[in-house]
């Protein structure tokens, strides 16, 4: 492990510094006790869908199928809560759906080899398919009174979506760093090769990290539909791209192998601190993808810089193994 | 080559010893990948026919001029795009910006037009912007050697934001008739725009089967690091791949403006997954190093016709998004299995 000032985090740390130096001086009111709790609360749905996605990242996979996942677990959600099923059930049900949804796409991956990238392409389409036939465009423009109740803030002026992502968050550092089979989810996205011929089981790794991304999801999707207050079978489109920048913003090698906990969480704040702050520059709606796909592209570049590991065809084709970073 | 699952970039760990002392497509043949490549290909086109033909006893619309001519103006559209992310695929790459690329190139066309400009300045403008966003992904994919995932990721907001600002969000009309001519013209009864698309397949098809500039995108599709040791021009070709890509993407910014009469931020978004997943089901492998243009088309073609077949029979939108999916699904399960039974080497 690399000291802490030549790590990508530190660099990230910095850039996020100067942005709150630079609010500071243009937009004071950016740091307002109610932004501030709303900034919180816009970061919690992404923040528990953004460690599935480092997981996946880490092995060398993808998963775009997450906005698909994210709309139906919603609509189921909000569907059997309108019919009166009562509230642990309704969340037992949600819970095993999502993770099924993500074994699915397990199954693909791991068993039948298919590239992460083109199973999950197929069941972005097909599960948001079947979710529209089942839905026929209809809105369910309520969800029911205790998952509205999950919306309220509490300690701290902070919605349990906040609470819920950082025990989260802890417990993927602890997983992904202390136990076994986290340990064998770094070495697999290092080198695939080494991994399987020194013992670690491809199946399980892909399988492990789909199904949680699955999990993970429909635990995001309870938070999703409550602070929303409705849902519809469009919801959610295209959001797997914002998950998928803001892990990578965080520092996680997209060829896999390399990322962390720490470097996420400070992904998700950056993705969401300069969404808040645009709209509180008044930057027109229009001109804020300019904005948003600059920073992107500057933080692509930020790893181009010397004395980081750049993504050189070389370092990243030949990479030692299991050099991934602990949070 | 290897399938290597788990890394969609292809970026195993592994090195072909025989890419830096032959062809990698020699090497391909010589390890039967050929035949299990184009077999997948042919897997579709068999499920194609099949389709078509129960269509046609179906729904008596299916097989008559007409439809056909309906269906293969957004076919072709699809193809030109899918051509070149066939390319960019096969060097191991993604593009994720074509339909952002394409919304780009043609609001600055119809800007362009509405500043009293004629059909050649509108449809130069177009291709001229294509190729400028495809060109600039490639210099920072080629030069600055940047995954082609984050930099057509972080492109395709950019692009896409730059073309809603120059609009307002909204649609621009009022283009000249002579942009319009693409859209109505046929020869022969087949219309312009598939014809553009054929040329175009057979140009692409000389230039990555024949051509030395072919072999190298193969090589670097298969191992990059053996390809820049063989001393092949890996940061110019790459550049020249993704400027290939823009240039097709601004073609087709020109073929939908034709047919659509209008021009759109969001026009060519649709077009982003649809050429991925139509390359996929064709057989290229999405890890790069082999490439098969007959599957390619064979992709494309299936969910032109697989969707206007459904609609015929009347089955509803959203199934059939559920339903070309699964057919990915299928086709991309089968593909592996074939790559997988393949010894190793």
């Amino acid at each position: 492990m690399s000291p802490l000032w030549r790590r990508y985090e530190a660099r990230l740390l910095l850039a996020i510094v100067f942005l709150l130096l630079l609010l500071a001086v243009t937009t004071p009111r950016f740091f307002a006790p109610t932004n501030l709790a709303l900034l919180a609360r816009s970061m919690g749905v992404l923040a528990i869908l953004t460690l599935g996605m480092l997981c996946v990242l880490i092995t060398g996979g993808i998963d775009v199928s997450v906005g698909s996942m994210l709309a139906v677990t919603s609509v189921v959600l909000a569907r059997l809560g309108n019919h009166g099923i009562s509230e642990p059930w309704t969340l037992i049900a949600v819970l095993l759906l999502g993770t099924g949804l993500g074994a699915f796409n397990g199954v693909l991956v791991a068993l039948l080899r298919v590239p992460p990238i083109v199973a999950t392409l197929g069941t972005l389409g097909l599960y948001r398919g079947l979710l529209l036939e089942w839905t026929q465009g209809e809105w369910e423009s309520t969800v029911p009174g205790w998952l509205n109740e999950l919306g309220r803030p509490r300690a701290l002026r902070l919605d349990a979506s906040v609470w819920t992502a950082a025990l989260l968050a802890l417990i993927a550092a602890a997983f992904l760093n202390r136990t076994q089979t986290g340990r064998n989810i770094f070495k697999y996205g290092s080198s695939n090769l080494a991994a399987t011929r020194t013992g670690v089981s491809r199946t399980a790794v892909l399988f492990t990290v789909f199904a949680a991304m699955g999990f993970l999801t429909a635990v995001a999707s309870i938070f999703y539909s409550a602070q929303l207050g409705s849902v519809q079978g469009n919801a959610a489109v295209g959001y797997e791209l914002v998950v998928i920048a803001a892990v990578v913003l965080g520092g996680t090698d997209i060829l896999g192998g390399r990322g962390s906990v720490f470097g996420t969480l400070l992904g998700v704040f950056l993705v969401s601190a300069i969404q808040t702050s645009l709209v509180l520059l008044h930057v027109p709606t229009y001109t804020q993808g300019i904005a948003t796909g600059l920073i992107l592209l500057g933080s692509v570049l930020l790893r181009r810089l010397p004395n980081g590991r750049s993504a050189r065809v070389l370092t990243a084709t030949v990479k030692p193994l299991g050099h991934g970073q602990v949070s | 080559m290897n399938a290597t699952p788990g890394s969609p970039m292809g970026m195993s760990g592994e090195v072909l010893p025989d890419v830096a002392t032959k062809s990698p497509l020699r090497g391909a043949i010589e390890r039967k990948q050929w035949t299990a490549d184009s077999g997948q290909a042919w897997v579709v086109v068999m499920l194609l026919v099949i389709f078509a033909a129960y269509t046609g006893y179906r729904s008596q619309d299916f097989w008559t001029l007409r439809n056909w001519q309906v269906l293969v103006q957004p076919l072709a559209e699809a193809g030109l795009v899918t051509i070149g992310m066939m390319v960019v695929i096969a060097s191991g790459g993604i593009d994720l910006s074509v339909g952002s690329t394409i919304g780009l190139a043609s609001v600055t066309a119809a800007l362009v037009a509405r500043h009293g400009h004629g059909t050649v300045a509108t449809d130069f403008a177009a291709l001229l912007t294509g190729t400028a966003a495809g060109s600039f992904n490639g210099l920072l994919i080629g030069c600055l050697e940047l995954p082609p995932v984050l930099v057509t990721l972080a492109n395709m907001v950019l692009f896409s934001g730059i073309a809603v600002t120059l609009t307002a969000g909204n649609s621009i009309t009022g283009l000249p008739n002579g942009v319009l001519w693409l859209g109505d013209a046929t020869l022969f009864g087949v219309p312009a725009a598939f014809i553009l698309f054929t040329v175009v397949v057979a140009i692409t098809s000389l230039l990555v089967n024949k051509g030395l500039w072919g072999r190298y995108v193969l090589a670097i599709g298969c191992n990059p690091v053996a390809a820049r040791f063989s001393a092949m021009p890996v940061a110019a070709t790459r550049w020249s791949i993704y400027t290939l890509q823009g240039a097709l993407c601004g073609l087709t910014a020109v073929v939908m403006m034709a047919r659509l009469a209008s021009a759109r931020a969001d026009m060519g978004q649709a077009l982003m997954l649809i050429s991925i997943a139509a390359v996929v089901l064709g057989g290229t492998p999405i890890t790069g190093g082999s490439v098969s243009v007959l599957g390619t088309v064979a992709g494309v073609c299936t969910f032109y016709v697989v969707q206007n077949g459904l609609t015929l029979l009347g089955v509803s939108p959203f199934l059939q998004t559920a339903l070309v999916s699964a057919l990915l699904l299928v086709a991309a399960t089968i593909g592996a299995m074939l790559r997988h039974k393949r010894p190793e080497g």
